[in-house]
């Protein structure tokens, strides 16, 4: 059909048709979740869709320095916590909206990623991943301490205050719009890292450095504006999740399981992929949901089922889909004829499909 | 001159790498540089594209003091380098690989692409365009990481053993290019294990040897330096025959 389109059209516009081609499942996965209100009233079901494409935002954000730059940050939740705790000491010391509170847990977060990012240009592999690891725990020490400021470990609940200028509402459709727009934001971030000079330059530091420095590419500081990008997205998502759930607890946010989350939902979805993050988080976000339902009010004991099932899953998927469900399924869609996209990506799933 | 080194020196510690190294490369001129293993050839190429800071002397390009700079800041200056041990970006395509380098000097991945493709024909990798650079046999890795170099359109272009490895058809086409870019106006310099390869190429030699410069000169006098001989222990062989 696309290819019909196509051949009437002027070879410029095929060629943007072709390019809007290959984001068809995000069409379909964000074009359905904006629809979804119109026609589901359920408001479990709507929250179940906020959450997928929060967390998706997430793993997305998590991606631009996890994914893109080979950054692997399992301490994430450092600067979804700034976020979170920018809205809720804000709001509960100065009555701030959470939109003034946003930019600037944005700049913090931004900032801890700029200092992380250059402190750690030097550390490589899994030196880099514990440093992350240390920043999200320093911040949870921070946070459960600090009392005055952000009466520890009890959390805060965010005054419930619903209206469009504190980023609060009562029913779920505009969380979902909201949400929507955030997701798209992520998303169209990881399409230009696939096809801008800065994204072709990264991709060239994520595979070899020195390779990279020999062809001009300044690549320490390519690392860490993509850390600093990183920060900044996920912090930005953290305020809005804070806004959504109303209530900050620092041993959620900051904790070492979320930043695990992260990371996880992404590689499982396909590190180093616009889409991928997403389908990881719905798979990961249901099942949550599923096991949520299922073992809630069981004994204490099987509270941590959801561990085994990340363990297990994640060695699921190592296993047969090393490179995560999005490139799996691009290849089975685009078969044997594989065709080279315009991207890092699209290329790299089609030389390998071929 | 377009790239001049004045009594540069590199240590390891107590190991001196580099000792007082003078070198001129011209424009459009090819010195070859050759030497025994652990001569300092390649740490002579780590000082000259930055990757390492010289412990004295100075390095100046196209007029400029560049000892110090970083590697890309200089690639940026227009001298590129090779890794003898080739470096591709593993799981990127050949275009992608070298449309990277063409960024060097192309603002945008539009104008990359064409600069790349064209490198590519030339450089005979088009059958492999599509290709992750991992997948690449090792003569054709060479090839990649000469075209990468290439893509960022040096004036001076460092290469760092692309000929060993090669079977003989490899080596025909790699020397055809090599001479080819020469004829095209740029400037070469060669480091080159193979001797039969590299004295026919070269306008000038130099010959290193425990990180001095032993001997200077067109490839036909080097190879009659009685030093050179000597360092070699008694490789001895006759240029004009090769």
């Amino acid at each position: 059909m696309s290819r019909l389109i196509g051949s009437v059209l002027s070879t410029q516009h095929s060629v943007l048709l072709a390019r809007l081609g290959r984001h068809w499942p995000a069409v379909v996965l964000f074009g359905g979740a904006a629809l979804a209100p119109t026609f589901v009233r359920d408001s479990y079901l709507l929250d179940v869709l906020v959450l997928i494409l929060l967390w998706g935002a997430l793993a997305g954000a998590w991606n631009v320095a996890g994914g893109y730059a080979g950054q692997v940050s399992l301490g994430h939740s450092a600067f979804f916590g700034l976020g979170a705790y920018a809205a809720a000491v804000t709001a509960i010391h100065w009555e701030w909206s959470a939109w003034l509170a946003m930019p600037i847990g944005a700049a913090l977060a931004t900032l801890v990623g700029l200092l992380i990012g250059y402190l750690s240009n030097r550390l490589r592999g899994p030196y880099f991943a514990l440093a992350t690891i240390a920043l999200a725990e320093v911040l949870l020490i921070v946070a459960s301490r600090w009392r005055e400021l952000t009466r520890g470990g009890e959390g805060i609940p965010i005054p419930f205050r619903p209206g469009f200028e504190n980023l609060a509402f009562a029913t779920k459709q505009p969380w979902v719009y909201l949400a929507v727009l955030l997701a798209v934001l992520v998303y169209g971030v990881a399409v230009y890292l696939e096809s801008s000079r800065f994204g072709y330059q990264l991709a060239g530091v994520r595979e070899d450095e020195n390779a990279a420095e020999a062809l001009g590419i300044d690549s320490r500081r390519l690392k860490v504006i993509a850390i600093a990008v990183s920060a900044f997205l996920t912090s930005i998502l953290g305020t809005v999740w804070a806004q959504y759930v109303g209530f900050v607890d620092p041993n959620y946010v900051f904790s070492f399981d979320l930043s695990i989350k992260f990371a996880l939902m992404t590689i499982i979805g396909g590190i180093a992929t616009g889409i991928g993050p997403f389908l990881g988080a719905l798979l990961i976000t249901l099942l949550e949901f599923y096991l949520r339902a299922t073992f809630s009010g069981g004994p204490a004991g099987q509270s941590g089922i959801y561990l085994v099932i990340y363990g297990v899953l994640l060695m699921v998927v190592v296993r047969f889909v090393p490179r995560g469900l999005a490139v799996e399924l691009a290849q089975r869609f685009r078969g044997r004829r594989a065709r080279p996209a315009a991207t890092p990506e699209g290329e790299q799933v089609a030389a390998r499909a071929d | 001159m377009l790239l001049e080194l004045t009594s540069v020196t590199k240590r390891f510690g107590g190991l001196t790498a580099l000792r007082d190294v003078d070198l001129q490369v011209g424009e459009n001129e090819l010195v070859g540089i050759i030497g025994p293993n652990g001569a300092g050839k390649t740490t002579l190429f780590n000082v000259i594209a930055g990757f390492y800071r010289p412990d004295g002397g100075a390095i100046r390009f196209d007029g400029r003091e560049i000892a110090g700079q970083p590697a890309h800041a200089i690639a940026r200056l227009g001298l590129c380098r090779t890794f003898q041990l080739v470096k591709p970006f593993g799981s990127l395509s050949v275009l992608q690989n070298v449309m990277i380098g063409a960024l060097n000097r192309e603002r945008s991945v539009e104008r990359a692409r064409p600069v790349a493709e064209e490198i590519i024909e030339r450089c005979r990798l088009a059958p492999f365009r599509d290709a992750p650079g991992q997948s690449l046999p090792i003569g054709l890795r060479k090839r990649l990481e000469v075209a990468r170099a290439l893509a960022t359109q040096p004036r001076l272009l460092l290469l760092d053993e692309v000929m060993s490895g090669l079977n003989p058809t490899e080596l025909r086409e790699m020397l055809d290019l090599i001479r080819q870019l020469h004829a095209d106006g740029l400037a070469l310099l060669v480091i080159e294990h193979i001797m039969a390869v590299i004295m026919p190429l070269s306008q000038r030699v130099i010959v290193l040897h425990h990180g001095e410069k032993l001997a200077e000169g067109p490839p036909a006098a080097v190879a009659r330096d009685r030093r050179v001989i000597d360092a070699y222990l008694g490789e001895e062989f006759a240029v004009a025959e090769a």
